[in-house]
C-alpha cells in the first residue's frame, strides 16, 4: 500500500513539476536549465544545504526570495570568502549569522552554472509552495491519505460482505423454521434415532474391550505425549524467533538491505569487543541529522523524531537539550545467560563469520528477530564442523606445526584446539 | 617421610587435641545432619508420605507455573553519546597514585574496576600491598557521605562556601587561630593550595599527624645529622639487615618498595649466583618480617633500648654509661654475634628500629654512622617524603584548643578522635572551636562531632599527585565521575581562600607545567598528555651522601636505659604491651573494607578480629587457654587516666614472655556496618613520651571467664603430617643446590594409572618460590577483586567457609640449634615454642595433570583441558563436593550461601554500589557449587584473542595471573611449560624445584622452590 501511495505522490509531483516550468516561464528572473541546475546542486550543494529546510547552511529557497540580486549571489556561490574579505556589507550580515563559518569557495562553477542552480532552486521552491497551498483541498492530501483510504474501503468492503452472508443465512433459516412448522410429522422421529445411538455406543464399548486396541492407544498416547514433553522440555528458555516489540521501530531490511550500511557501521563492537554493541545514539545522527524522514517527505518521520527526543535535540533549531536526554531502552533479543562467555571480535575479526551465520538474513528483516537457537548445541556443532580460519595469523603458526604432525593434513575445527572445553566458555 | 622436619600450622595440630583430629578427619567440619533426618521421625513417621505428596503436588505445579513464563524481558540501554574511548565490553587502564606508588586503574564502561601495579613504578616495580587492591572498593562503600552536611544536616556546597567564608572572615578580623590538621600530604599541589590557603588566612597553621607517627626518625635526623627528614632505605645493597622492631616487610613506611628490596639478594637469580643477604630481626611480637628472618631474636620492649646500646658498645668499641647486660642471656649473646656479623659487612649492613623513640633512633643513627651505611644503604639525600607527622605540634594543639585560642580547625584525611590516644580530650577540646570543618569522605568518628562536613572526592575521583621519594613525581587522574556529591578538598580550600584558580585541575596542571612537567624533560600539553600515560617522572637520583655522627650519646644512652626501666612490668599480672599494626588494616582508615577484614593476618590467620597475642609458656603459667577474654587495664602516664578493654587471647608462638602484642586499627565506632564494633581500639594506649607517640606501655591484666572463638583459618586444612614444605640452609643450599628439593632424596617413580594428557600448544603452569613469598596476603585480595570472591564474614570462617581461592599457610617449625626434631616427644619442652621458624606457602588449585577431583565428579563438571588447566564448569556442577573431599590440597570450596543475594551478608558485598565492583568477564557463582582458582582463565583467554587479533604468536609474559601481578616480590611466575625458553620454564628446572605431594601422582601444574634459610649455626 505505501508503494501505491509513492507512486500516486510522484505521479502528482511530476504533473505539478511541469505545471510550475509553464510557470516559470513568465517568471522576471534571469533564466537558467533548472534540469542542469538541479545536476550541480545535488552534486555540491546538498551536503550542506536544503531548499526548504535548513541545514548546515540557510534554507535555501526562502533565502534567495530575500535575495533577487543575481551578480551578488553569483559572486557569494564562486567565492564567499573574498565578499567577506572585501567587507561587503551583505556577506558580512550572512557570515555575522551563521556563527562566522565560511561557505565552501566554488571558484569552479561558471556564471552560467550558477545560474542554473538558481533557476532550480526557485523552481522547485515554487513548486513546494505550491504543493503546500494545495494540500488542504487538492490531490496532495488524497495521496498522503490513499493507504488508509484503501484500507478503510476493504473494511466496508468486509463488512458488507459479512453482512449480506448473514442476511442470507437468515433467509435460509427462516425459510427452514416455516417448512418444519407447516409440516409438524417430521419432528416425530426420535425412536430410531436412539435405536442408532446404541449401537454406536456399543461398537465403542466392544473396542474398549479389546486389549490389544487400548494397549496400541494408550502406546500412541503416551509416545506423543512423550516426545511432545521432551521436546518441551529441550525448548525451555531456547527463544528461537523471539521478536519482542521494540522502543523505535528500526527496520533493518532498509538500513542493512537496501541502503546496503555495513553492520560494522553501527555495532562498531563487533570487530574489537565481546559486546558488538548496540550504537550510541550519535551514530544515528550522523546520518539522521539530515535524513529526516522518507525521501521526499518534509516532516521528519515519526520513528526518527523518537531519536531526536531522546537526544533532546531540535531539529528546528539544530540545538540539543541536554536536560530532556533520556536513553533509548531496547529489548534485548539475543541473551545468552551469564555463564557462558561469548566474544564477538574472536568470531568476526578472527574467524570472519559474517554476522548472518548467527544471526539470520537480518538485512531482510523488518524487525529483528532471534534467528538461531543459541543453545550449547548450536554452538557445538559448528566449533566442530567449521574449519578454523588459520590464513595469514602468524598466532597459529606455531599451533599448525604441532597438529601437522598428529593429523596429516585434515581440516582443522575449533572442537581439535580444545573449543569445546568447559573452560573456554564457562568462567 | 622424606623430611626430618616437623611442621606444624598451630597448637592444636602440634598436640593433636582430639577436637581437632575429629573435625579435620572431614573435608568439611560441619556434616549435614543426613543421619539425623534418617533415624529420628525421619522416614518411618506416616506425616512424611503425605509431606512428600504435598512437596511433589507443590513442585510439579511450581515447574509447570515456572516453565509458563514467557521471555524474560532485559532491556539493553545503550549510551546516548558514547565517549570516544570507551567500547563496551573492553577494559580502559589509566595511571594513577596509590600512596605515592605509580599505579593503573582498570576500568570497564568507566567504572574502576581493579588497581594494578604500573610496573614502571620506581618504588615497587608493579607490586602492590594488599591496602591498595582493596582500595577501589572502598569507591562503593555506601557507606560514603552523598552530599556536604551543616551542623549534621543535608547541605548545600552554595550554603557551605557562604558559611565558612563568613566564619573566615570572621575569625580573621577577630585575629584567633586557625589549624589545619592533616595526615602526611606529599602532594606538591595540595602543599601549594595549602600555602596559598595560608597566604589568605595568615593566622593558620598546618599541622601533619599520622596515626602511626614516624616523628621519632625525623627528629633524630634533624638531631643527628640536621636533616628533618625519613631517609630512603636500600635493603638491596644490603648484605646484613638488623631490625629491631621494624617490620619493614609488613607495614614500615614503604613495605611493597622493601619487599622488593629485600628478596633483591634471597630470590631465585641471586642464589643462582651463590648469594644471600642475612636478615636478622629483634622483635617482641611476630610480625611479617620477624617470621621471613633468617634469625628471630626475642626481646621485650623493654630491652630493646638496651639491645641497641649494647650493639653500639660492641661495634664502637667504648662502653656507654648505665650498659650493662641484659637479663635476657640469648639476647645477650646474640646482640654480640650479630655486632660481629655487622662489623664484617661494613658498608653493605643496615639497621633499622621500628620505634618511635628520638633518643632509640639517634642511636641507630650512630649505629649505622659506625657501620659506614650512609651513602650505601641508607640514602639520606633522596629522601622520602611518605610521612611527615609531628607528634609534639599536634600535643601542642591540642593545648591550643584547651586554652580556647583556637576558632578554626580543618581535618583532612585526618581522624583525630579515633586515632590519638587520648580522643575524649579532642572530642572535649573541639568543643570549644568556633568552626570545626572536616573533609572526610564517609562518616568518622571526628566528622561526627564537627559542623562542617565538606566530603572530598575519593582519590579515583579526583585530579592530584604524589612526591613519595624526593625525585619521583606521580600524577592522580579521575578515572570515574565524582558518585556522589562530593567536592575535592584542594577545591574547597581553594574556594574559601578566594583563590584566582577556579578550579583544582587547573592548579595540578599550573604546578606540573610551572615546576614539575620540566624535571622530566617534558614539558606544554605535550608533556602533560605524556605523563598522564606514563603515570609520573622520575629525576635522576642525587649522589647520596655519607653522612658522619658526631654527637655525644651519653644522654642519649640514659634517656633510653630511663625508658627501658618505666616499661618494665613488674607483678604477675603485668605484661609489657606492644601495639602494631596489621598487615591487613593497617592504622584502621579501611576498616570498613570487607575484603581487608577478610584478609587473614599473615602469622595468626585471625580474620575479622584484633586480639592479644600472649606466649604460650605465659598463657601454662597464668591458666589461660586460646580465647579466653581479658581485660587488658594501661595507666597513661600523661594524665593517669586509665582505659581498659576486653580481648580474646590467642596463642602466639614466637611471642616473647612476658608481653603481648595488639594490633591497632580496630574498635572503629563510626566506620560503617563492615568495620564498625570489629575488635577493640587499642590507640588509646599509645605513649606520648620525650615528644613522641610510642607503641610500648605496660598493662595489667585480669580473666573476665569469657571464652569466644577467634575466625581463625589457619587449622582449617590439615596437611596430616605430609611432606608439603620443604626447606633447607643457605649451607646446605651452597653444597647442594637441590638440597632437600626432591633431588637428593629422590622418591621411587609410580606406575601411571591414566593416561598423559596432550598438550599441543600450550601447558600453564605456576613456579612459587618459597624463598621471595614473604606471606603479605596482596595476592588474596587481588584474586577476590579479579576473580569476584564473596566476603563471608566472620562467623562463616569460623564454620570454616572462607572462600579464598588462593590461600598462604603458614607453617611454624621449631629451631633446635641447628638440629632438627624428629620425634613429637622431643618437643613437649613448651619452652621450644618460643623459638619457632615460620614458613610462608600459597596454596591455590594445583592444576593436577592427572587431578583426583576430575576422577571422582559424577557430572563431569570439573574436568582437564588440553591446555594443562582443571577447569570448573558451574553451571553444571551440582554440588556433590566429593571433588572437595578428594582434593590432596584442600583447594576446593563450596558455596553455602548464595553470597551475591542474601540478606544474611548485607554488610559485605551485597548492594547495588559494591556490585558494580564485579568483574564483567568473571561469573559469580551461586549456592551449592564448587569454585576453586581457574588460573584466571578469563585472562589467558583474552590474552589468547588479542594475539589472534594482532596476528601474532603470544609471548612469554603476555599473561599474568592478577595474583603474580601484584606480588611485590614476583614470587608468582605463570607461563606456558611447553615453551622450553619461557620464564616458568627456566625456573622450575631449578634445582630448588619440588611439588607438593608429587608421591601421590597426580602430577601437579605448580612447582614450588624450596625455601632457603641463611642460618647461622653458632646463632639461632
Amino acid at each position: 500500500m505505501r508503494s501505491i501511495s509513492l507512486i500516486l505522490k510522484q505521479f502528482s509531483r511530476s504533473v505539478l513539476l511541469v505545471a510550475g516550468f509553464t510557470i516559470l516561464g513568465l517568471s522576471a528572473y534571469a533564466q537558467g536549465d533548472a534540469a542542469k541546475g538541479k545536476t550541480i546542486f545535488e552534486a555540491k550543494c546538498t551536503a550542506c544545504h536544503k531548499v526548504d529546510q535548513r541545514l548546515i547552511g540557510p534554507a535555501l529557497g526562502p533565502q534567495l526570495d530575500k535575495e533577487t540580486d543575481e551578480k551578488f549571489l553569483v559572486k557569494w556561490i564562486q567565492n564567499n570568502t573574498a565578499l567577506i574579505a572585501a567587507k561587503d556589507p551583505k556577506a558580512l550580515a550572512i557570515y555575522n549569522e551563521y556563527n562566522q563559518s565560511n561557505m565552501t569557495v566554488f571558484p569552479d562553477l561558471t556564471d552560467a552554472d550558477v545560474t542554473n542552480i538558481l533557476t532550480y532552486v526557485r523552481t522547485e521552491w515554487k513548486t513546494m509552495q505550491e504543493d503546500a497551498k494545495k494540500a488542504p483541498a487538492g490531490g496532495a492530501v488524497e495521496t498522503d491519505k490513499g493507504p488508509s483510504n484503501i484500507m478503510i474501503f476493504g473494511l466496508i468492503g468486509v463488512i458488507l460482505v459479512a453482512f449480506i452472508v448473514i442476511m442470507v443465512l437468515n433467509k435460509v433459516v427462516k425459510t427452514l423454521e416455516r417448512l418444519i412448522a407447516n409440516k409438524p410429522d417430521l419432528l416425530v422421529e426420535p425412536v430410531p434415532v436412539e435405536e442408532v445411538q446404541v449401537d454406536k455406543y456399543a461398537g465403542i464399548k466392544k473396542l474398549a474391550k479389546n486389549k490389544k486396541f487400548v494397549f496400541f492407544v494408550l502406546l500412541c498416547v503416551s509416545i506423543a505425549g512423550g516426545g511432545w514433553t521432551w521436546m518441551t522440555m529441550w525448548n525451555t528458555d531456547v527463544h528461537q524467533g523471539y521478536q519482542p516489540v521494540q522502543p523505535i521501530k528500526f527496520p533493518h531490511d532498509l538500513h542493512a538491505g537496501a541502503m546496503k550500511i555495513n553492520c560494522q557501521y553501527c555495532h562498531t563492537g563487533a570487530y574489537k569487543s565481546k559486546n558488538a554493541s548496540i550504537p550510541s545514539l550519535n551514530v544515528c545522527m550522523n546520518c539522521h541529522k539530515v535524513i529526516t524522514g522518507l525521501k521526499g517527505s518534509n516532516a521528519p518521520s515519526a520513528e526518527i523524531h523518537k531519536i531526536y527526543d531522546a537526544l533532546g535535540y531540535d531539529p528546528q533549531t539544530q540545538k540539543y537539550d541536554s536536560t530532556k536526554m533520556r536513553p533509548v531502552q531496547w529489548v534485548r533479543i539475543h541473551n545468552l545467560p551469564d555463564f557462558a562467555y561469548f566474544n564477538h571480535s574472536q568470531h568476526v575479526k578472527v574467524q570472519g563469520l559474517k554476522c548472518q551465520t548467527c544471526h539470520g538474513p537480518v538485512e531482510t528483516m523488518k524487525e529483528v528477530y532471534q534467528y538461531s537457537p543459541l543453545t550449547m548445541k548450536w554452538c557445538i556443532q559448528c566449533h566442530k564442523r567449521t574449519e578454523v580460519n588459520t590464513k595469514g595469523n602468524a598466532y597459529y603458526e606455531k599451533m599448525e606445526a604441532v597438529h601437522e604432525m598428529i593429523r596429516k593434513g585434515e581440516k582443522v575445527t575449533e572442537a581439535m584446539m580444545g573449543g569445546i572445553e568447559c573452560g573456554k566458555c564457562h568462567y | 617421610m622424606d623430611s626430618n622436619k616437623k611442621y606444624w600450622k598451630g597448637l592444636e595440630e602440634l598436640n593433636n587435641e582430639p577436637e581437632f583430629v575429629e573435625k579435620n578427619k572431614h573435608e568439611f567440619a560441619e556434616p549435614i545432619p543426613i543421619e539425623e533426618v534418617l533415624s529420628g521421625g525421619g522416614l518411618m513417621g506416616k506425616t512424611p508420605r503425605r509431606d512428600f505428596l504435598k512437596a511433589l503436588g507443590f513442585g510439579v505445579g511450581a515447574v509447570t507455573l515456572a516453565a509458563c513464563q514467557k521471555v524474560p524481558v532485559h532491556k539493553s540501554i545503550p549510551y546516548l553519546i558514547k565517549p570516544e574511548e570507551v567500547t563496551p565490553g573492553v577494559a580502559n587502564y589509566y595511571v594513577s597514585t596509590y600512596d605515592g606508588h605509580a599505579i593503573l586503574v582498570k576500568t570497564r564502561e568507566g567504572r574502576p574496576i581493579k588497581i594494578e601495579g604500573n610496573p614502571n613504578d620506581v618504588l615497587a616495580k608493579g607490586g602492590l600491598s594488599a591496602q591498595a587492591q582493596a582500595s577501589v572498593l572502598d569507591l562503593y562503600d555506601y557507606n560514603r557521605l552523598n552530599n556536604p552536611m551543616l551542623d549534621g544536616g543535608d547541605s548545600s556546597w552554595n550554603e557551605i562556601d557562604t558559611f565558612v567564608k563568613r566564619e573566615l572572615g570572621a575569625i580573621k578580623t577577630g585575629g584567633k587561630k586557625i589549624r589545619l590538621v592533616t595526615s602526611t600530604i606529599n602532594s606538591p599541589s595540595t602543599l601549594a593550595v595549602i600555602a596559598d590557603f595560608i597566604a589568605q588566612y595568615p593566622n593558620t597553621k598546618h599541622i601533619t599527624y599520622d596515626a602511626v607517627s614516624y616523628t621519632g626518625i625525623i627528629q633524630a635526623n634533624q638531631n643527628s645529622f640536621g636533616k628533618a627528614v625519613i631517609p630512603h632505605y636500600n635493603f638491596d645493597k644490603a648484605d646484613v639487615i638488623v631490625s629491631f622492631g621494624a617490620d619493614f616487610l609488613g607495614t614500615w613506611i614503604s613495605p611493597s618498595e622493601f619487599m622488593g628490596q629485600w628478596v633483591k639478594n634471597r630470590g631465585s637469580k641471586s642464589l643462582a649466583g651463590k648469594k644471600m643477604s642475612r636478615h636478622i630481626q629483634f622483635e617482641t611480637g611476630m610480625s611479617l618480617t620477624g617470621s621471613n628472618a633468617d634469625t628471630r631474636i626475642l626481646i621485650k620492649p623493654s630491652e630493646e633500648g638496651l639491645a641497641l646500646v649494647n650493639l653500639y658498645n660492641a661495634l664502637s668499641g667504648t662502653t656507654l654509661p648505665g650498659s650493662k647486660p641484659m637479663g635476657n642471656s640469648s639476647a645477650d649473646k646474640a646482640v654480640k654475634l650479630v655486632a660481629a656479623e655487622l662489623k664484617a659487612a661494613q658498608g653493605k649492613a643496615l639497621v633499622v628500629c621500628g620505634s618511635n623513640d628520638v633518643a632509640k633512633q639517634i642511636l641507630v643513627n650512630a649505629i649505622n654512622a659506625q657501620l659506614g651505611s650512609y651513602g650505601t644503604t641508607i640514602d639520606l639525600d633522596n629522601y622520602s617524603n611518605q610521612y611527615k607527622g609531628n607528634d609534639a605540634e599536634f600535643t601542642d594543639f591540642v593545648g591550643e584548643m584547651n586554652r580556647g585560642e583556637v576558632d578554626a580547625v580543618f581535618f583532612l584525611n585526618s581522624n583525630p578522635v579515633y586515632e590519638y590516644h587520648n580522643g575524649q580530650a579532642i572530642k572535649d577540646a573541639l568543643k570549644k572551636v568556633r568552626l570545626k570543618v572536616t573533609f572526610a569522605d564517609r562518616k568518622d568518628e571526628t566528622s561526627v562531632i564537627c559542623n562542617i562536613v565538606a566530603p572530598n572526592h575519593y582519590y579515583l575521583e579526583s585530579w592530584g599527585d604524589g612526591n613519595a621519594v624526593e625525585g619521583y613525581y606521580t600524577v592522580i587522574q579521575p578515572t570515574i565521575n565524582p558518585v556522589y556529591d562530593t567536592r575535592q578538598a584542594e577545591q574547597s580550600l581553594m574556594v574559601w581562600s578566594d583563590s584566582t584558580v577556579k578550579d583544582y585541575y587547573t592548579y595540578v596542571r599550573n604546578t606540573w607545567d610551572k615546576e614539575l612537567l620540566a624535571k622530566g624533560g617534558l614539558s606544554g600539553q605535550k608533556g602533560w598528555e605524556t605523563l598522564l600515560q606514563t603515570g609520573f617522572i622520575k629525576v635522576a637520583d642525587k649522589p647520596a651522601g655519607s653522612y658522619s655522627f658526631a654527637k655525644d650519646l651519653n644522654g642519649v644512652a640514659q634517656t633510653i636505659l630511663n625508658q627501658g626501666t618505666t616499661l618494665e612490668a613488674k607483678g604477675d599480672k603485668q605484661y609489657e604491651v606492644q601495639l602494631y599494626q596489621s598487615i591487613a588494616l593497617r592504622d584502621g582508615k579501611r576498616a570498613n573494607n570487607p575484603w581487608l577484614q577478610e584478609l587473614p593476618d599473615p602469622v595468626s590467620k585471625v580474620t575479622w578480629d584484633n586480639f592479644a597475642a600472649m606466649s604460650p609458656t605465659d598463657m601454662k603459667k597464668a591458666g589461660y587457654v586460646q580465647g579466653d577474654v581479658i581485660n587488658i587495664e594501661v595507666k597513661n602516664p600523661n594524665n593517669n587516666a586509665s582505659y581498659s578493654i576486653a580481648l580474646p587471647i590467642l596463642v602466639q608462638p614466637g611471642q616473647a614472655q612476658g608481653t603481648i602484642s595488639i594490633a591497632l586499627g580496630y574498635g572503629r565506632t563510626e566506620a560503617g556496618p563492615v568495620g564498625q564494633g570489629v575488635g577493640k581500639n587499642v590507640y588509646p594506649f599509645l605513649n606520648f613520651v620525650n615528644g613522641t607517640f610510642q607503641t610500648a606501655t605496660v598493662a595489667a591484666i585480669s580473666t573476665t571467664g569469657d571464652n569466644v572463638i577467634l575466625a581463625q583459618t589457619q587449622t582449617h586444612h590439615s596437611i596430616e603430617g605430609r611432606n608439603v614444605i620443604r626447606e633447607t640452609t643457605f649451607k646446605e643450599y651452597v653444597k647442594d643446590p637441590s638440597s632437600n628439593s626432591g633431588g637428593s632424596l629422590k622418591h621411587k617413580e609410580y606406575e601411571d594409572l591414566w593416561d598423559d594428557y596432550d598438550h599441543p600448544q600450550y601447558n600453564w603452569v605456576m613456579a612459587i618460590d618459597l624463598n621471595a613469598c614473604t606471606g603479605c596476603g596482596a595476592c588474596v585480595v587481588a584474586c577476590s577483586a579479579e576473580n569476584n570472591v564473596p566476603v563471608v564474614g566472620r562467623d562463616e570462617v569460623r564454620r570454616r567457609r572462607e572462600m579464598h581461592w588462593i590461600r598462604i599457610d603458614r607453617y611454624y617449625s621449631f629451631n633446635e640449634d641447628g638440629k632438627s626434631i624428629t620425634e613429637e616427644k622431643e618437643i613437649e619442652d613448651l619452652k621450644d615454642l618460643d623459638n619457632v621458624a615460620v614458613v610462608y606457602q600459597p596454596m591455590l588449585c594445583q592444576h593436577c595433570d592427572h587431578a583426583p577431583c576430575e576422577t571422582v565428579c559424577p557430572v563431569l563438571a570439573t574436568v582437564h583441558s588440553s591446555e594443562g588447566i582443571n577447569h570448573m564448569a558451574y553451571n553444571r556442577c551440582v554440588g556433590t563436593r566429593y571433588c572437595a573431599n578428594n582434593c590432596p590440597y584442600k583447594v576446593r570450596r563450596f558455596n553455602w550461601f548464595n553470597y551475591w543475594n542474601d540478606s544474611r551478608f548485607d554488610n559485605y558485598l551485597i548492594n547495588e554500589h559494591t556490585h558494580l565492583v564485579l568483574n564483567p568477564d568473571v561469573t559469580t557463582r551461586f549456592r551449592g557449587v564448587m569454585e576453586k582458582c581457574s588460573m584466571c582463565i578469563q585472562r589467558i583467554q583474552a590474552g589468547k584473542l588479542k594475539a589472534k587479533i594482532e596476528k601474532r604468536p603470544l609471548k612469554d609474559g603476555d599473561i599474568k595471573m592478577a595474583c603474580q601481578q601484584t606480588c611485590p616480590t614476583n614470587a608468582i611466575v605463570f607461563g606456558n611449560a611447553s615453551d622450553p625458553n619461557s620464564e616458568v620454564s627456566q625456573l622450575l628446572k631449578s634445582e630448588r624445584t619440588y611439588y607438593v605431594l608429587e608421591e601421590l601422582g597426580v602430577k601437579p601444574g605448580i612447582g614450588y622452590q624450596v625455601k632457603v634459610r641463611n642460618t647461622a649455626e653458632t646463632l639461632a
